[in-house]
């Protein structure tokens, strides 16, 4: 329906007779000249006739047409819609635009990020409040700087606003919200109003305590928040040694969430560096959370590289890659002490064990082996060394006693005290292996008293021998030693036990466990604690004299696991995962100038009073998920990376989550001071249009009489 | 160099033949000798020299045998017989920036030339067409008497004025068929508005059968620059047909037009041999009937040859 302000101006229509007796009296009013040659004129006409005829008619019309504009547009007509943007009063007041600028915010729509559309909204907001109305722009990701107070500098506010780009933070709406709340408390305008625009996911919503009272400020919401935003993040992944893949083998396991309504197929890649080496698909169902399983080798010659998993694109690609600082074990530092030391190297009780724990002998091995002979140990005792060097087993973190005769009390004390301050022990008996000598004086290394051995064999034919081998089952598959196995592992179940010690009975059970059975029932590892340190009774011995596990795939990670669960070192690199926007201490060690250089240029350079005399530096400026690479100057000037130093920063996976937030964790609307009249019609003015209009026909007429 | 001729002050002569005579006179002021006089004459007698005799007639034989100066005196064997062809139909009637209309122009124009002939004693005759009505045909005579009566042809013809709208074409067969074969000059005063191109072509015609044709195509300045400005309402002078029209809107299209006319003309008359003068209303009627003469004057020669 369209309405006039001015209707009288529509007297002005009748203008329109104007052109049109122009045109008239001008046809009448024409010279008449009499002309010999009118021939050449008729056919000149016959040509040009039509198109001058049609021209007549289009300057009559557009004339007629823009006296009719003119007029209606000075009858100022208008029309009215139902009101699509939000509530906004002209005039002064108080008022604060709450935007949405959490990494969500950038989630693409129709090819622009929806920080954008907000921003343009908020921006009309800010034109329609009018001059006299103080505002603060308050941004809703976690941990942005709020204004200190409201302010009529509308320029600056706009100029804000255009240069909001989408954080790498989650949202904390409920805490920008309390912030609108004291801004506005502090006030003397009647009239309070908290405009948001904001995408309300619930994970922005915390706590129960609302922001404000009845009383507090009006609040509207401008709703740009499309329907359906759905979401694929990879919210978690971890890096853990691998040894099952070889001694650089890496496990990379990715969660991947689907926080859509459907289910989803995505494609995964896995990128040591800069350079992907493996990609893999997964099945999400909707508002799923799967955990996909990369494995990969770190390249040779480093012991630690980033590396991250990253999913193809969606709407919101900032969480759809996340990075993880990969290394390789700490090495562990095992002592293995012969009992049955042969010249024949694979007649030797510890051959199997040696080549096990340092596979190739290789320096990434992951682990160093010293290998003595039981008499050696004697090395540990200042008052009974005598010829044997002095041995110290803080060099050590694990001690492996393979087949060692019982040792004099004096020697088991060494070690338990040493066990009990931390360190891991490994036990496996043999034929040198006296039971009843063990329980005389090795009782407080052992989880467990010995019995004597049992062999399985006895007196049975050949051919049935294998047949009467024990085999190894109901292994704790949870336990950390028995991690890189599968549920039925051939490499161990395979393994044909002819020989194995019996243990005693024991009442102990609290800090004691059997880990792994024989088929008989025996027990074939047993775990205790003892102080601070663990040790490890295994039934068998380790190489094949009792047994032919040593020639089976399982024998090198179950060997491997047990003295690294020993060594406690099975997370390596095990730090927490630094999220944007928290603080990450590096040490300093002996560096006089220590840069960091991080994502999109971030970084910062400690330096002078920054470092020197500290053990350690803050760094915080974490904005940009990425990878935070440290460059360091050691005390002789040298200069290079120190990749043990780099780090890995991710986006909050809860920012991840686009959820909306249910009505009943917004905060009511106040009344937000006296109420401004409300009208949901909008009226339309035309006669802008109606202007522009008239201006085009006006330019129209004149290329048309110029023609 | 000749002075124009003010087209009031000729208006204020009177009769015809005076303005005829006025004309003559000032166009031969610029002119040496006459060009419009018999080709084809034979000898009569010899008669003694006297100042003012043509040099090229004195008889040197003579002049060597007698020692005295004779002149030969010539007999004309068969006098020159002059047509004029008025076109008198309604287009001629246009008057646009002239001071006189197209008829007026080449009555006038016509009038001098007809003095002209008959003071060479020839025989000079008179068409006005147009008009079938009206067709006005004066037969070719060489006496003074005649002239008067011709010129009194052209003045009736001026005070009718121009109308009807038949071409010039069939007067001009018409004058082929009163000549039976003997060679005549035809003078024509046209605008040669002719749809058909009729004129055109039987003027072409004429010259095809050893007549001498000369044209003065009659135009008014406002037909050759269309200097019309503001809706207008043209009106056909021969068919009554009219149109309304912005003149600047067809200006471009006429010129070319009337460029195009012009050569079309110009070119097609001179390939046929046909001597062609454009005389426009604004312009001298002794410059006209000057140049006529010059041209005539060149061809003769070549022709008589």
């Amino acid at each position: 329906m369209i309405g006039f302000l001015a209707p009288l101006m529509l007297v002005g229509a009748l203008a329109i007779a104007v052109p049109i007796a122009i045109h008239l009296i001008g046809r009448q009013r024409a010279r008449v000249v009499e002309f010999a040659a009118l021939d050449f004129l008729m056919a000149t006409k016959r040509r040009t006739a039509r198109r001058l005829r049609l021209r007549e008619r289009v300057l009559l019309l557009v004339r007629a047409l823009a006296c009719l504009a003119i007029a209606i547009a000075l009858a100022k007509p208008f029309t009215s819609c139902d009101r699509k943007g939000p509530q906004v009063t002209r005039g002064p007041q108080a008022a604060v635009l709450l935007i949405d600028d959490s990494f969500a915010s950038g989630y693409v729509i129709d090819g622009k990020p929806w920080l954008r559309r907000a921003s343009e909204d908020a921006r009309r907001v800010l034109a329609q409040l009018g001059p006299e109305a103080e505002v603060a722009i308050v941004r809703t990701s976690e941990g942005s700087e709020h204004p200190t107070e409201l302010t009529r500098d509308h320029v600056r506010l706009r100029d804000q606003l255009l240069a909001l780009e989408p954080s790498a933070r989650p949202a904390d709406t409920t805490r920008a919200l309390a912030r609108s709340a004291q801004l506005l408390a502090s006030s003397s305008h009647a009239r309070k109003t908290v405009f948001v625009f904001s995408l309300d996911q619930k994970t922005g919503f915390h706590g129960d305590e609302p922001p404000w009272g009845t009383d507090g400020p009006a609040l509207v919401t401008i709703d740009s928040r499309p329907a359906e935003l759905p979401n694929l993040a990879v919210t978690a992944l971890r890096a853990d040694p691998d040894p099952g893949a070889g001694s650089r083998g890496i496990a990379f396991d990715a969660e991947v969430a689907n926080f859509a309504s459907s289910p989803r197929q995505v494609e995964l890649s896995l990128a040591i560096g800069e350079h992907v080496v493996a990609r893999g698909m997964l099945q999400l169902g909707a508002g799923e959370h799967r955990t996909k399983r990369f494995i990969a080798a770190l390249p040779a010659g480093t012991r630690a590289s980033d590396a991250s998993v990253s999913l193809d694109g969606d709407g919101l690609a900032i969480d759809d890659r996340r990075w993880v600082r990969a290394s390789l074990r700490d090495e562990v530092r095992v002592l293995l002490v012969d009992g049955d030391p042969r010249t024949v190297r694979h007649d030797d009780e510890v051959f199997y064990a040696e080549t096990a724990l340092r596979p190739g002998d290789r320096e990434d091995s992951g682990t160093s082996v010293r290998v003595i002979t039981s008499e050696e140990l004697a090395g540990l005792d200042p008052k009974a060394r005598g010829a044997a060097p002095a041995l110290s087993l803080d060099d050590f973190d694990v001690v492996v006693l393979a087949n060692v005769p019982a040792l004099p009390p004096e020697r088991v004390a060494i070690l338990a005290d040493w066990v009990r301050a931390g360190g891991g022990i490994f036990v496996a008996p043999g034929d040198q292996v006296d039971p009843a000598a063990y329980d005389r004086t090795m009782l407080p290394l052992l989880p467990q008293s010995l019995r004597d051995p049992i062999d399985t064999t006895w007196g049975a034919a050949p051919e049935e021998r294998d047949s009467r081998a024990l085999h190894l089952v109901k292994w704790e598959a949870d336990h950390p030693i028995f991690a890189p196995f599968p549920k039925d592992a051939p490499g161990l179940a395979d393994a044909k036990f002819y020989k194995i010690s019996l243990l005693g009975p024991t009442t102990a059970t609290a800090d004691r466990k059997v880990l792994a059975r024989f088929t008989n029932g025996a027990a074939a590892l047993v775990e205790a604690t003892i102080g601070s340190g663990h040790t490890l009774l295994f039934t068998s011995t380790l190489d094949r004299d009792w047994n032919d596990l040593p020639i089976h795939p399982g024998y090198l990670p179950l060997l491997q696991q047990s003295v690294r669960h020993l060594a406690r070192k099975h997370a390596p690199g095990a730090e927490p995962e630094h999220l944007v926007g928290s603080s990450v201490v590096l040490p300093v060690g002996d560096l006089k100038r220590l840069e960091i250089r991080g994502p999109d240029g971030l970084g910062a350079v400690f330096e002078g009073d920054r470092i020197t005399g500290r053990s350690s530096v803050r760094f915080g400026r974490t904005e940009r998920p990425g990878v935070y690479r440290v460059i360091g100057t050691d005390q002789t000037g040298a200069t290079g990376p120190r990749d043990e130093l780099a780090f890995v920063v991710n986006v909050d996976p809860h920012g991840s989550d686009l959820t909306p937030a249910p009505p009943t964790m917004l905060p009511h609307s106040g009344t937000g001071g006296p109420a401004a009249p409300t009208d949901d019609r909008r009226r339309v003015e035309l006669w802008h249009a109606l202007a522009a209009a008239v201006l085009l026909l006006l330019l129209a007429e004149g290329v048309l009489v110029q023609r | 160099m000749t002075v124009g001729l003010d087209p009031v002050q000729l208006a204020r002569l009177g009769s015809l033949p005076i303005k005829a005579r006025v004309i003559v006179e000032g166009a031969l002021s610029g002119l040496h000798r006459a060009a419009m006089h018999g080709s084809s004459v034979e000898f009569a007698e010899h008669k003694e020299y006297s100042p003012g005799d043509e040099l090229r007639s004195v008889d040197w034989k003579a002049y060597a045998k007698l020692d005295r100066y004779y002149v030969k005196q010539f007999e004309q064997e068969s006098q020159l017989t002059v047509y004029l062809v008025l076109d008198a139909s309604a287009s001629m009637r246009f008057r646009g920036a002239g001071a006189m209309s197209k008829l007026d122009h080449g009555a006038l124009l016509l009038a001098a030339l007809a003095y002209l002939v008959s003071q060479q004693q020839d025989k000079v005759g008179l068409v006005a067409c147009g008009d079938r009505a009206t067709e006005t045909i004066v037969p070719a005579r060489a006496r003074t008497t005649h002239l008067h009566d011709l010129l009194g042809v052209i003045e009736q013809v001026m005070a009718r004025g121009a109308r009807g709208d038949e071409s010039p074409a069939p007067a001009l067969a018409r004058i082929a068929e009163l000549t039976r074969r003997r060679r005549a000059l035809i003078v024509i005063a046209s605008d040669l508005f002719d749809p058909e191109d009729e004129t055109v072509r039987a003027l072409a015609q004429l010259r095809a059968q050893r007549h001498d044709v000369s044209v003065l195509h009659v135009l008014d300045p406002h037909e050759r620059t269309f200097p019309y400005e503001g809706l207008t309402e043209f009106r056909a002078l021969e068919t009554g047909g009219r149109m309304l029209v912005n003149p600047a809107a067809i200006r471009r299209d006429y010129l070319e037009r009337m460029a195009q006319f012009l050569a079309r003309c110009r070119g097609t008359l001179t390939a046929a041999g046909v001597d062609y003068h454009l005389a426009p209303t604004d312009g001298a009627l002794e410059q006209a009937l000057l140049d006529l003469l010059v041209a005539r004057s060149r061809l003769m020669p070549r022709r008589a040859s």
